[in-house]
């Protein structure tokens, strides 16, 4: 079966942890994103599972059995690397064709593989270039079919699409989700882009300095952040995160004191546990409906910038107190500079966050 | 862009104006040319030198009317090359068609003569086609040896690992030594009666051992010391090359399960090329130019005479001037055929690829 | 976990990653074969502080310390420094008094030969390579490949007319003679190299200043200049070892004030009659290395950066 799991995976150059008791365990067919900011370890963990780094401490799982100690030569995987590390001096097809000479096929197999897959990411036209005559999203296509030439037990990623531009991105991506959704193998991405990791992953690990935040699919790490920091980095626009006295909870709604109003949200029951303390309510600009009156369960705001986005409209709203609020709204609703908003945020899409920053939740 | 935009072009070649360079080139050469060939050397070395700041000059004031900075910043090197090497080549090689003898005050033009002496002539042919075939020789195998050393020290280096700094200045300080030194040592290494070499072959056997008795001794000796000196110089080209290699394609073919042998081939080697050709043109202009370890070592003895060493006698102690600028040519037409050759290999090399 | 890890792990000998990188095994093999390459160097270097009634002796002495009884007592010697002092001053006949032996002039020279030159080469050829890279010529390549010519010729083409022409004006046996030739001999070499790492700059940074408002001059020596600091001591360490032993010019060409250390090197063990003095010479070549092996050392950094001049580009 081709199944990635790490165990407890700490990685320490000298005295920095660059990843600390990583847990993560991906199935044959499944596509998990590791996505954090730059620096967050993710990169360091995708090359501890190529075999590419050491792990000082846990374990590599690959297709049931333990490779910490095994070079990558013998993991039998096949990765895609952020600059596509092809081979300068050989042509298209040798490229692709580079990690069949380890099966000791014969000629005329490896250039049908090399064929089949060339006719897969449309390359059968560049077979004879050389890397340094092809364009940038081809280059990324021959990583590509390079990894998908031969039968590993998984695949990896990193930072595929991090240097095409916005349109090949795009298109990129549906490619690629497409063939590895035929091919039933597990699969790492690594990404800082939480638009890539949203649209091509079934699970996403969302990761802060060296730590597993929380692992989700891409519908639960957007409607269920685990934490301030992943409600926080999923989602655009970000999502408003606003200091609050909780002072008490009843009938589903939690009465805070939010930037200087007291106002009363509906909230998950959960929060019924918590008693009286300062919490984080996280709102994302999307569930606020605007309302023509001041309401016990709204909040009072005044418009100050307004971004016109296309189909809808970003305003920063300013409180009382200055604490800002981006609220996103249709484009019919106009809205104009210093007018008073009465924000009545919607109750499944509020977070209520401990002073642990840990989402309170059933 | 970076590239000067000519105001004005060039003025015509006949219009005296000091920033006409055509016209100061034109009479620099011919003035060089009467006053090398007419007057005596005091003079016409000071003739030369004149109009090579004339030519300079022009070039210079040109250049800075046009805000030409190319020719400005190439002058003061294309001048100083110009009087230290160029000037004494065409000398040496106007010299090459004339009779004269460095201690004697005659002097008479005979033409290509010289050539025909230092090629047929049976009194002296002889000792120089020996020499030639010495040095081809030695070209052959010193070049070959550090070509070997040289790459496999590279290889031994060519990973980070602890200490490595430290080590790598070990092996650069034999480059480092002087000729002399280390060539007056490696007479003591190889001396029978007291060197290092016997006193092991000694132990060993129970005889004395006396490497430089023979040319195959002498020679063994002579590329054995030489290849140690300069392999260092091999090693540090390849290291370039082998660092420079990036190391993202080394792990792309450890994940693809490329062979190291494979690995070899396709990635590093294509990243070496250049600079092993590299390597392998200096080191065999190098060669050609052996001469001081033959004279350290065995004073040409035993059948090891080199052409450089054979030159330096003629010109410099028999005093035949001509007849060694003669042969200077001769070989310096050899090496030249040579790194054009290697080049020309080179480059139909990486055009294959 | 941590049960997993070996000793010499937990010592801190980390195993190679496999990749890029290798281990204490690769510092293990690289310090036997560097020990064996330097082991000739190590001699002269002991030579150096060797009596002189053991320098010949049989069988040899090879080590100034048994290194705790390792090394038999028959090859052991006891160091001195007496050699380093008859470097400079030491009696010249059988029982003579002590006389200067003029050393300290011939290191002073090799000092100020040597340095000037490849400064000197280093300015001009600096120069010429940013006007070749920036504002190529007419035939650009053309005047490259004839100044690389220049350094491919072998130096004995070069040398008669150089001595004739430096004996026809009075240069030989000068400082200016001998300097202007090393430059000239280092200015090929110089103007390749440092052209390669000009080429490789990127030109809008300094397109961006002279938007800016900067003059060309100050293009070059605020911003082309100090990204090229690893080309220029790279170029200045190959310069200085190839100049500083340079023995055949500085024997034709250099008078009695203007004697550089190889020569009078050669002078030293070579005279008298009495044989070569080993421990002389090498307590000569050991002083001689130190200066080159510092500069090389400290400039090693640059050195592996600098050298990849010349190379195929693509």
């Amino acid at each position: 079966m081709s199944t990635i799991e790490i165990r407890k995976l700490t990685k320490q150059f000298g005295a920095f942890t660059a990843v600390r008791d990583a847990d993560l365990k991906v199935d044959a067919g499944e596509v998990v994103c590791l996505l954090g900011p730059s620096g967050c370890g993710k990169t360091t963990t995708l090359r501890m599972i190529a075999g590419l780094e050491r792990a000082t401490e846990g374990d590599i799982i690959i297709a049931g059995q333990r490779m910490n100690e095994l070079t990558p030569q013998k993991r039998d995987i096949a990765m895609v690397f952020q600059f596509y590390a092809l081979y300068p001096a050989l042509s298209v097809g040798q490229n692709i064709g580079m990690p069949l000479h380890y099966e000791g096929l014969s000629k005329a197999d490896a250039d049908a593989r090399v064929m089949k897959v060339a006719k897969i990411l449309h390359l059968d036209e560049v077979l004879d270039r050389m890397p340094g005559q092809v364009s940038e999203g081809e280059k990324q296509r021959i990583a590509v079919a390079r990894a998908i030439v031969r039968d590993p037990n998984c695949f990896l990623f990193d930072e595929p699409l991090s240097r095409l531009d916005v349109e090949l991105r795009h298109s990129m991506r549906g490619q690629i989700k497409e063939v590895l959704q035929g091919l039933s193998k597990a699969t790492v991405i690594v990404t800082h882009d939480q638009l890539e990791a949203l649209t091509m992953a079934n699970r996403i690990a969302i990761m802060k300095d060296g730590v597993i935040e929380q692992v989700g699919t891409p519908h639960d790490v957007f409607a269920k952040p685990a934490n301030v920091f992943v409600a926080s980095f999923i989602g655009t626009p970000q999502m408003n995160l606003v200091e609050a006295d909780l002072r008490s909870f009843g009938d589903g709604m939690a009465s805070v004191v939010l930037a200087g109003q007291e106002v009363a949200l509906g909230v998950d029951p959960a929060v019924s546990r918590l008693k009286p303390s300062k919490v984080t309510v996280g709102i994302r600009p999307r569930a606020f409906t605007v309302s023509q009156d001041k309401a016990r369960d709204t909040i009072e705001a005044q418009a100050e910038l307004i971004e016109p986005m296309g189909a809808e409209t970003l305003i920063h709203a300013r409180t009382g107190l200055g604490s800002d609020i981006r609220v996103v709204v249709p484009r019919e609703k106009r809205v104009k500079v210093g007018e008073a908003m009465h924000l009545r945020p919607d109750p499944r899409q509020t977070h209520v966050f401990g002073e642990d920053g840990r989402a309170v939740r059933a | 862009m970076n590239a000067p935009t000519a105001t004005a072009s060039p003025p015509p070649l006949t219009r005296i104006a000091p920033d006409n360079w055509k016209l100061a080139i034109l009479v620099g050469v011919l003035v060089s040319l009467v006053a090398v060939l007419a007057a005596p050397a005091a003079v016409s070395f000071w003739i030369v030198g004149a109009m090579a700041a004339l030519i300079a000059a022009a070039f210079a004031i040109n250049a800075y009317r046009r805000k030409y900075y190319g020719g400005l910043l190439v002058a003061p090197a294309i001048a100083v090359l110009f009087v230290m090497n160029i000037f004494p080549l065409l000398w040496s090689l106007g010299l090459s068609f004339f009779a004269y003898q460095s201690n004697q005050q005659s002097i008479r033009f005979v033409g290509l003569a010289n050539y025909v002496k230092v090629l047929t002539s049976e009194l002296t042919a002889t000792a120089n086609w020996l020499a030639l075939i010495n040095t081809a020789i030695f070209v052959i195998f010193t070049v070959a040896a550090q070509m070997i050393v040289g790459f496999l020290l590279a290889m031994l280096f060519a990973k980070q690992f602890p200490l490595r700094k430290y080590l790598l200045i070990l092996v650069l300080t034999p480059m480092m030594l002087s000729v002399v030194a280390s060539g007056v040592f490696f007479t003591y290494y190889y001396d029978p009666t007291f060197g290092i070499l016997s006193y092991v072959v000694n132990s060993l056997t129970g005889e004395q051992f006396v490497l430089m008795s023979t040319k195959l001794g002498a020679v063994t000796g002579i590329v054995f010391a030489d290849a140690w000196m300069w392999s260092p110089f091999v090693m540090l080209l390849v290291l370039a090359g082998l660092v420079s290699v990036p190391k993202y394609l080394y792990e792309a073919a450890a994940i693809d399960r490329v062979s190291k042998w494979r690995q070899f081939w396709t990635i590093t080697f294509p990243y070496i090329r250049g600079l092993l050709m590299l390597a392998l043109l200096f080191r065999t202009i190098e060669a050609f130019k052996l001469a001081d370890l033959v004279i350290l070592l065995t004073k040409g003895g035993n059948d090891t005479m080199t052409i450089s060493y054979h030159l330096i006698r003629i010109a410099n102690e028999q005093n035949k001037t001509s007849e060694g600028a003669a042969i200077s040519y001769i070989m310096l037409f050899m090496v030249i055929v040579l790194t054009n050759l290697y080049l020309y290999l080179a480059n139909r090399r990486s055009q294959g690829a | 976990m941590s049960g997993k890890v070996s000793i010499l792990e937990a010592l801190g000998f980390r195993k190679a990653s496999g990749v890029g990188e290798a281990g204490w095994g690769r510092t293990l093999a690289a310090a036997i074969i560097s020990f064996i390459y330097f082991l000739p160097v190590l001699f002269i270097i002991f030579t150096a502080i060797k009596p002189q009634d053991v320098a010949l002796s049989v069988p040899p002495t090879l080590s100034p310390t048994s290194l705790f009884g390792l090394i038999p007592d028959q090859f052991v010697f006891t160091p001195t420094l007496e050699n380093f002092g008859s470097v400079f001053e030491r009696s010249m006949t059988v029982g003579g008094a002590p006389e200067p032996t003029g050393f300290d002039r011939y290191f002073f020279n090799s000092i100020v030969i040597a340095s000037s030159s490849v400064l000197l080469a280093l300015v001009i050829g600096t120069l010429a390579a940013f006007g070749f890279s920036r504002y190529p010529l007419k035939g650009n390549d053309t005047y490259l490949f004839i100044i690389l010519t220049t350094r491919m010729l072998p130096a004995i083409v070069v040398i008669i007319p150089v001595i004739l022409m430096f004996r026809a004006v009075g240069l030989s046996g000068s400082y200016t003679g001998i300097i202007l030739l090393y430059t000239a001999f280092n200015l090929a070499f110089t103007i390749w190299m440092m052209k390669s790492f000009f080429d490789e700059l990127s030109l809008d940074v300094e397109d961006a200043a002279r938007i800016d408002g900067s003059s060309d001059v100050r293009v070059f020596f605020k911003i082309a200049l100090p990204q090229v600091i690893a080309g220029l001591a790279a170029t200045f360490v190959f310069g200085l070892i190839l100049t500083w032993n340079e023995f055949l010019f500085a024997l034709l060409l250099s008078g009695p004030d203007t004697r550089t250390v190889p020569v009078a090197m050669n002078q030293a063990v070579s005279s008298g009659g009495r044989g070569t003095d080993w421990t002389l010479l090498a307590a000569i070549e050991t002083l001689f290395l130190i200066p080159v092996f510092l500069v090389t050392f400290f400039l090693q950094n640059h050195l592996l950066r600098g050298v990849t001049f010349g190379t195929v580009k693509r």
